[in-house]
C-alpha cells in the first residue's frame, strides 16, 4: 500500500503491526481506538471499555490524570491479558488537543534475560532429574545386592543357631540337675538369647524375600477360626507368664477362606504378642474376630501407652523403633509390623492403627472373602 | 517402530508445543517396548535436527525452538526410569565417559542423549550440561578421570569454542581419546577436527554404539 505521507504510513504500521499496545483515550479514560495488537491482547472495546478497567491496580492507588502529567517517564502498568497472566507494559501518555495517546512497550531486553534465565532453570532441573534417575537406579541394585546377602547371612546362620538351641535344650532337660543355680541360669540366658537370634534371622529372611519381591503365598482353602486359635496358644502362654489377661471373642466364619495359613498365623501372632509387651501386669488384651459384609475384621486392642503419630507414621517401617518403651523390657527386631503389613497387603487386606498416647492402641485387619478363583496382589 | 506418519504427526504437536500429546506419543512407543536408541535416534534426533533446520532458515524463531528443546528434554526425563534400570541391570564396562557442551553452547539435548547412549552400552556418563566453562570441564576431567571425553556442539558460530575445548583438553591430557558431534557440523567443521589427534567426529547417535559397545 503506498501512503501520502510518512506519518500516514508510520500510524498504520502502529495500528495494524505493531506488537506494542496504542490505545487513544478521553481526558475521563474512556479507550476511543486501540490498535490490533491492543485488542488481540485485551479485547478491549469488546468487553472492557475504560483504561483503568485494563490494569492490575492491587491498591486502588491508580490515577491516570496524574499520569498524563508527566509523558516523558515511563509508567510501570500491569496490563490483564485475555491468556489469565498480566503483562508488564512502559507506558507514555501524549495529550494532543483534548485526547490522551497512550504507548505502551515491553521491556524486551528484560523478557530476553528472563526467558535465559527460564531456560537455564530448566536445563539445570532436567540434568538433577537425570542425575537423581541414575543414582536411584544405582540405590535400587544396592538394595538387591543388600537383600542378596542379608538372605544368604540369615540362611547361614539359622542351622547353627537351630544347633545352639538344641543343645541348649538338651542340657536343660537331661543335664540341669548336675548344674549349680548360676549356671543353670548361664543356660537359660544362652537359649533365651538364642531364640531371640533365631526370630531375628526369620525375620531377615522375610524381609530379603519381601524386598527381593519374592514373597509368595501359598493360598489354601481354611477354616479361619482355627488358625486363629492354633496362633493365640502361644500368645496364651506369653500374657499368662505376664500376667496379663487375653480376651478373645471369635465369631464362626460362613466358610472357608483362601489364605496362606502359615503367613496369616505369623501376622496374628505378632499384633497379639505386640499388644502384650505393651500391656502392664493386669491389663487385659481384646482380640474380636467377626465376618462383616465381604469382609473378614481381626481387631487387637491394648490398654497399653499407646503411640503418637510421628510414632505410628513409621509403624511399618523396617528397624522403626516407636520411643515406647515395652513394659517388660522385651527384645524386639524391629522387623515385626513391617512382616505383619506385607503379610496382610499380599492378602488384599488392609491394616489400621488408631492409637492414643497413655490411652492405649487398637490395630485392626480386614481381609476379603476371596473365592477360589481370585489371585490376591502381591 | 517409528512410522512416517507417527514421526511427522509428533513433529506438529511438538512444533504446536502441545506437551502433553507429545508425551502421551512417547509414553506409548515406551509402553510397546520401543528400543530406546531407536527411540532417540528416529524421533528425538530427527525432530530435533528439523526444527534446528528451521531455525537455522528462519523457519522458526528462537523462542519456539527453546520451548520444543523444552519439551523434547522434559520426554526425557519419561524414558530415564527404563534407561537407567536396564543400564543397571545390564553389564557394566567399568568404563566412564564425561560429555560436555562446548563453552556458550546452550544447547545440551543432544549431549545429554549422547550420555544417554553410553549409558545403554555399560558406560557410567557424566553430563556435564550447557555451557560449560572450559575449566570446570579440566577440572571435573582431572577429578573423575573418564575413560573419553564427548563434546556437543550444536550452533555453527560456537565452532571456535568446540575447537579451544579439544586443544585445552589435548594440552592438559595428552592420551585422553575425544569424540565429537552435534548439529553444528552439518554446516562443515569435519576437516578441523581431523587436525587433532585422538579426536573422532560422530556424525549421529546411530553411529555412536559401534563405536562405544567393544
Amino acid at each position: 500500500m503506498m501512503y501520502e505521507t510518512r506519518e500516514q504510513a508510520v500510524y498504520a504500521y502502529v495500528t495494524r503491526q505493531s506488537q506494542d499496545l496504542f490505545f487513544v483515550l478521553s481526558r475521563d479514560g474512556r479507550i476511543l481506538q486501540a490498535n490490533e495488537s491492543a485488542r488481540t491482547l485485551t479485547k478491549c472495546l469488546e468487553n472492557v471499555t475504560t483504561f483503568s478497567d485494563l490494569v492490575v491496580d492491587f491498591a486502588s492507588t491508580f490515577n491516570l490524570t496524574g499520569l498524563f502529567q508527566t509523558p516523558e517517564v515511563p509508567h510501570l502498568l500491569n496490563i490483564k491479558t485475555t491468556t489469565g497472566l498480566p503483562q508488564s507494559y512502559d507506558f507514555y501518555f501524549e495529550q494532543v488537543q483534548h485526547l490522551v495517546l497512550a504507548f505502551g512497550r515491553l521491556d524486551a531486553r528484560e523478557i530476553t534475560h528472563m526467558q535465559k534465565q527460564l531456560l537455564s532453570l530448566n536445563q539445570e532441573l532436567n540434568n538433577l532429574t537425570r542425575r537423581l534417575h541414575k543414582q536411584n537406579a544405582e540405590l535400587a541394585r544396592l538394595n538387591w545386592e543388600k537383600n542378596q546377602f542379608l538372605g544368604m547371612a540369615a540362611h547361614d546362620l539359622r542351622k547353627p543357631i537351630g544347633l545352639i538351641l538344641t543343645y541348649c535344650e538338651f542340657l536343660q532337660d537331661e543335664a540341669a540337675r548336675d548344674l549349680n543355680t548360676e549356671h543353670q541360669k548361664f543356660l537359660s540366658t544362652i537359649h533365651n538369647r538364642s531364640l531371640f537370634m533365631k526370630h531375628l534371622v526369620d525375620d531377615f529372611l522375610d524381609v530379603s524375600a519381601i524386598e527381593a519381591g519374592r514373597f509368595d503365598l501359598d493360598l489354601q482353602p481354611v477354616d479361619i477360626p482355627n488358625v486363629l486359635s492354633t496362633s493365640l496358644e502361644i500368645n496364651r502362654l506369653q500374657a499368662r507368664k505376664k500376667g496379663v489377661i487375653l480376651q478373645v471373642d471369635m465369631e464362626a466364619c460362613p466358610k472357608p477362606v483362601f489364605i496362606d495359613a502359615a503367613k496369616i498365623e505369623q501376622a496374628v501372632t505378632n499384633l497379639v504378642s505386640n499388644a502384650i509387651d505393651y500391656s502392664r501386669k493386669g491389663d487385659t488384651v481384646r482380640v474380636r474376630f467377626f465376618p462383616q459384609q465381604d469382609h473378614l475384621v481381626f481387631s487387637v486392642e491394648d490398654n497399653g501407652p499407646g503411640m503418637s503419630r510421628q510414632d505410628r507414621e513409621k509403624l511399618f517401617t523396617p528397624f522403626s523403633r516407636t520411643r515406647t518403651k515395652k513394659t517388660a523390657g522385651e527384645k524386639s527386631t524391629g522387623l515385626g509390623l513391617m512382616i505383619t503389613h506385607k503379610i496382610i497387603t499380599a492378602h488384599n487386606g488392609t491394616l489400621h492403627v488408631n492409637s492414643t498416647p497413655d490411652r492405649g492402641t487398637t490395630i485392626t485387619v480386614t481381609l476379603p472373602l476371596i473365592n477360589q478363583f481370585d489371585t490376591p496382589k502381591e | 517402530m517409528i512410522t512416517g506418519a507417527l514421526y511427522q504427526n509428533y513433529l506438529t504437536l511438538l512444533l504446536d508445543g502441545d506437551r502433553r500429546a507429545c508425551a502421551q506419543i512417547v509414553q506409548q512407543l515406551l509402553d510397546d517396548d520401543i528400543a530406546i536408541q531407536t527411540l532417540y535416534h528416529d524421533l528425538f534426533q530427527k525432530s530435533m535436527y528439523e526444527v534446528g533446520r528451521l531455525w537455522e532458515f528462519n523457519r522458526i524463531s528462537v523462542a519456539k525452538e527453546h520451548l520444543v528443546t523444552a519439551i523434547t528434554e522434559g520426554l526425557l526425563n519419561l524414558v530415564y526410569p527404563r534407561l537407567f534400570e536396564k543400564a543397571s541391570v545390564d553389564s557394566r564396562n567399568e568404563k566412564k565417559v564425561v560429555i560436555s557442551c562446548a563453552a556458550n553452547e546452550f544447547h545440551q539435548v543432544g549431549g545429554k542423549m549422547v550420555a544417554d547412549i553410553f549409558e545403554l552400552n555399560g558406560w557410567d556418563s557424566q553430563f556435564l550440561g550447557a555451557n560449560t566453562p572450559v575449566d570446570q570441564m579440566l577440572a571435573h576431567i582431572q577429578e573423575e578421570k573418564p575413560d573419553l571425553v564427548g563434546l556437543s556442539v550444536s550452533v555453527y558460530f560456537n565452532m571456535p569454542a568446540l575447537r579451544s575445548g579439544i586443544e585445552a583438553i589435548r594440552g592438559n591430557f595428552l592420551h585422553l581419546d575425544i569424540l565429537v558431534g552435534g548439529q553444528a557440523f552439518n554446516w562443515g567443521g569435519t576437516e578441523i577436527i581431523k587436525q587433532y589427534s585422538g579426536t573422532a567426529y560422530v556424525p549421529s547417535l546411530d553411529r555412536l554404539t559401534p563405536l562405544i559397545s567393544a
